[in-house]
């Protein structure tokens, strides 16, 4: 490439905002096409929808039933009924649950930070410590520090998260009395701001810990790879003749190229930590999306349900949209894609 | 020139972990690099040479050690030095510049800063950061780039292969070495960029009176680079001298067969000379456009890779289609293949129109245009069997399984291999044996046409030879025609009955060999020529054509 060519390239940012605006176009399209299969899963339910719906609000008489369907505009043609139900999730309008007696947005905005905090906790805590020791594993290869993790990490791949909690639970609640073993916060106590967040953290640890764990595992597993394959590539040889520091040429050249694929692959992960949440949260009763979708589930609170999966969708879509953006910030050869 | 060694390596020894097929990986090895001289380290590989210059700055690869032997710089002994010592002396004093520009950068950071972290970690007192980049920028342009200020900024892959292995120089520069160890600096580039390259080392080297140690297995690249060469064959120096010594009268057998091997020099019997008269490929208005878009927003960037090309091929012929790597040489290779389909143009082939063929009939034509590719490292399925790699394709093609296999073993043994390679695998093999596996594979479908997409380039000279070799006696044996691309016109020169050259997707000049060779029309082609390493050692008086071309 010539010198023009990279003149040319000096928009780096203009670049950025476009990857940026062009992945919000993506959103909108996916929000759209989840919406559709909302729309799908009501009309794919067993029986009449009108009757299901009405089922949960207790009595299905003709009256109520008549009064479902043109409430839920069940009287419509297909075609009307699904633009009408995708302006109302682009609306925020995503209805109301019979069962709980509230309007699921409330619902979900009710239990959304809770999820987040524990998903997001668990992400980060996987990614940062998952990296920290595959990359003590793989710059270590063959010693007894990289069996030492390298089994560690296994066991944590192996075991099932709904058992790991339990033990955890176990151990740390039961037997030691150390940590809380289930809830969000200590129910019917006074505290101060500070208090209630030491407090909500202690009541983080357990849940936090069995979420992380597997994908722990899978990070420092593929870090350890990718280091390992880095570390014999030529610019560390380059590195080394330029005479840098080896504490120098792990932070400044192995772990950041190393990171690309753990990068990439946490993105496609990202929608399992959130599923895996639905687990997490019932074993340790925490107060999220997890738990109010297994309870939807139970209860066939159709409503509910929807307005979950398209929450939980527009997270995973949001943290592979955050991915992509790490992933170019650390790559810039990332902007240029072929198309044949 | 001072006799004062600046570098004295004595009888050293690399020891290969135990069980390899020898003790050692440089054996007793002895040779000095004054200041302000070229010294050639010259090998195949596996000569050791490589492992010699890593030895000097102590980066051996895992597993090897220096087992005896001195390695004197100043007044220190390196192969005893501590970690600290050898990275003071890393980038400082002594430095290195590697093969491959690309992987020898870091793809994530700025070049500028890749130099400046050579300067800061050397500098006794912090650098300020308008200190630091002047010193870039002075580097860059010392380097002979153009707009320093960009290119500081500018990521590796951004760069071509000549501006890489300038950063390269630019980084080992910066704290102006007194020993420079260049391990094949020139090998991945093209002849243009690699005469540009090779004047700028000697221009650095004759600045500063550093000591050069450049390791090279391309005797043109001696001969227009040493003062002094040494020679290296499986682990051990077998001759040393002046340049004017080793490569006018090499008293050892070795370095006798290396010189012999280097491919122009030798009279053009591997050309065809029982040359059909009809076309048996002709290639008309031949078209390419890669395209590539930088984000959903932006204008999809348009690569034109050839444009209005024409080609023909008559059988029994060999077409050299030489150019620079951009040059589309490839790309036209698997357009005739249909390996990429072609924007437009046509190809009559034997006597079918072939962009028109469609399903079976297109499967049918295709075993009549077969490739060996470069990198036999890369060409064959590590999990296959050799044998099978060979046989699978006629039975493809309905050969009872019986038969193929019987085929296969004939055609490892045409090939110079043994009939029981058969049931090995391809990593059990050399490069060169495995080449002559992919041309195994190739011949099995007794294909019209054999387009060889740089079959040799990856090849050491001597078993260059032996390829070329091969595959001249196979042309005439199965009445083939040859579609030889090459970057080589040294390989060229001694296999193709007709060149082609290309220039940015356009063919600038055809004809004769010797008429291209002999009477070039096209300033490109000329200039082409002009790069060719070692034209002013190498004089044939046997060979007309090629006696012009290094003359």
């Amino acid at each position: 490439m010539s010198v023009v060519a990279i003149t040319r390239y000096g928009g780096r940012l203009s670049a950025y905002v476009l990857g940026i605006a062009s992945g919000a176009v993506k959103i909108i399209g996916v929000i759209l096409v989840i919406a559709t299969f909302n729309f799908i899963l009501v009309h794919a339910a067993p029986g009449d929808p009108a009757q299901v719906i009405a089922g949960q609000s207790g009595a299905a008489d003709e009256t109520l039933l008549r009064q479902v369907r043109s409430a839920y505009g069940l009287d419509q043609p297909y075609l009307v009924q699904l633009a009408s139900s995708l302006k109302k999730t682009l609306t925020l309008d995503l209805g109301y649950s019979y069962r709980q007696q509230r309007t699921v947005l409330s619902l979900l905005l009710e239990r959304l930070p809770a999820t987040l905090l524990l998903t997001g906790t668990a992400f980060i805590l996987s990614l940062v410590l998952g990296t920290a020791l595959g990359t003590i594993a793989g710059t270590r290869a063959g010693k007894w520090s990289d069996t030492f993790f390298t089994i560690v990490s296994l066991l944590l791949y192996a075991l099932p998260v709904f058992w790991l909690g339990l033990m955890l639970v176990l151990l740390f609640s039961v037997q030691l009395n150390w940590l809380p073993p289930f809830g969000y916060v200590t129910v019917g106590v006074e505290m101060t701001t500070w208090q209630r967040i030491a407090d909500i953290a202690w009541h983080m640890v357990l849940p936090t810990l069995s979420l992380a764990a597997v994908y722990l595992a899978i990070y420092a597993r593929l870090m350890r790879s990718s280091i390992i394959e880095v570390k014999q590539q030529d610019f560390i040889k380059t590195a080394r003749a330029k005479g840098v520091t080896e504490s120098r040429i792990v932070m400044h050249h192995l772990l950041r190229n190393a990171i690309l694929p753990v990068i990439t692959v946490a993105g496609m992960q990202a929608g399992g930590v959130v599923g895996g949440a639905v687990v997490v949260e019932t074993v340790f009763a925490w107060p999220g999306l997890g738990r109010l979708i297994y309870d939807a589930v139970l209860q066939r609170d159709y409503p509910v349900m929807q307005g979950i999966f398209l929450v939980m969708s527009v997270v995973v879509i949001g943290l592979n949209l955050l991915t992509e953006a790490v992933y170019r910030m650390v790559d810039p050869r990332i902007s240029v894609r072929s198309v044949t | 020139m001072t006799d004062e060694p600046l570098l004295a390596i004595e009888n050293l020894s690399v020891a290969l972990p135990k069980g390899g097929d020898r003790q050692f990986a440089v054996e007793n090895v002895s040779l000095a690099v004054r200041r302000n001289e070229i010294v050639c380290l010259v090998g195949e590989s596996g000569s050791g040479k490589s492992i010699t210059a890593h030895a000097v700055l102590r980066l051996l690869p895992p597993g090897l050690d220096v087992a005896a032997g001195a390695i004197r710089f100043k007044d220190m002994d390196l192969a005893r030095a501590d970690e600290g010592t050898m990275r003071a002396l890393r980038g400082g004093p002594i430095s290195m510049i590697f093969q491959e520009p690309l992987s020898a950068l870091n793809p994530l950071t700025r070049v500028g800063q890749q130099i400046g972290e050579a300067i800061s970690t050397h500098a006794g007192a912090k650098l300020s950061r308008a200190e630091l980049d002047a010193r870039v920028i002075d580097l860059i342009a010392a380097v002979g780039l153009p707009d320093p200020p960009a290119l500081a900024r500018s990521y590796p892959f951004q760069l071509s292969g000549g501006q890489r292995q300038r950063i390269m120089i630019a980084i080992a520069m910066a704290n102006e070495p007194a020993l420079l160890l260049a391990d094949e600096p020139t090998t991945a580039l093209d002849v243009t960029t690699q005469k540009q390259i090779l004047g700028l080392v000697r221009r650095l080297q004759a600045e500063r009176g550093m000591g050069v140690l450049f390791i090279t297995h391309d005797f043109g690249v001696v001969a227009d680079i040493a003062d002094r060469v040494v020679v290296m064959r499986n682990g051990c120096v077998v001759e040393q001298g002046t340049v004017a010594e080793v490569l006018r009268a090499p008293k050892n057998e070795y370095t006798k067969a290396l010189i012999a091997a280097v491919p122009g020099g030798r009279p053009a019997a591997m050309r065809s000379h029982a040359l059909g008269s009809d076309p048996l490929l002709e290639a008309r208005g031949l078209n390419k456009v890669f395209t590539s878009r930088q984000g959903a927003f932006r204008p999809v960037r348009r690569v034109p890779a050839v444009q209005d090309v024409a080609l023909t091929l008559r059988p029994r012929e060999t077409v050299a289609v030489v150019g620079e790597s951009g040059s589309g040489k490839s790309t036209l290779a698997r357009m005739i293949m249909r390996l990429i389909e072609p924007d437009a143009g046509a190809i009559d082939f034997d006597g079918v129109d072939f962009l028109k063929l469609r399903g079976v009939q297109l499967r049918a034509i295709r075993r009549k245009v077969q490739i060996v590719f470069q990198d036999p490292f890369a060409a064959l399925d590590p999990r296959q069997k050799v044998g099978e790699a060979i046989a699978r394709g006629p039975i493809t093609y309905g050969t009872p399984p019986v038969e193929a296999i019987a085929e296969a073993k004939r055609l490892l043994a045409r090939v110079g291999l043994k009939e029981s390679a058969y049931e090995r695998y391809p990593h059990e093999f050399s490069g060169g044996q495995r080449q002559r596996i992919c041309i195994a594979r190739a011949i099995a479908l007794k294909p019209l046409v054999l387009v060889a997409d740089e079959a040799v380039s990856a090849l050491d000279v001597s078993v260059q030879q032996h390829i070329l070799e091969l595959l001249a006696e196979l042309r005439e044996e199965m009445n083939m025609a040859m579609l030889f691309i090459t970057h080589d016109l040294r390989v060229a020169s001694e296999i193709a009955d007709r060149i082609v050259v290309m220039r940015c997707g356009e063919i600038v000049e055809q004809g004769e060999t010797q008429s291209v060779f002999g009477a070039p029309q096209h300033a490109y082609t000329r200039e082409l020529l002009e790069a060719i390493p070692g034209r002013s050692l190498f004089g044939r008086p046997h060979e007309p054509s090629v006696n012009i071309c290094f003359a």
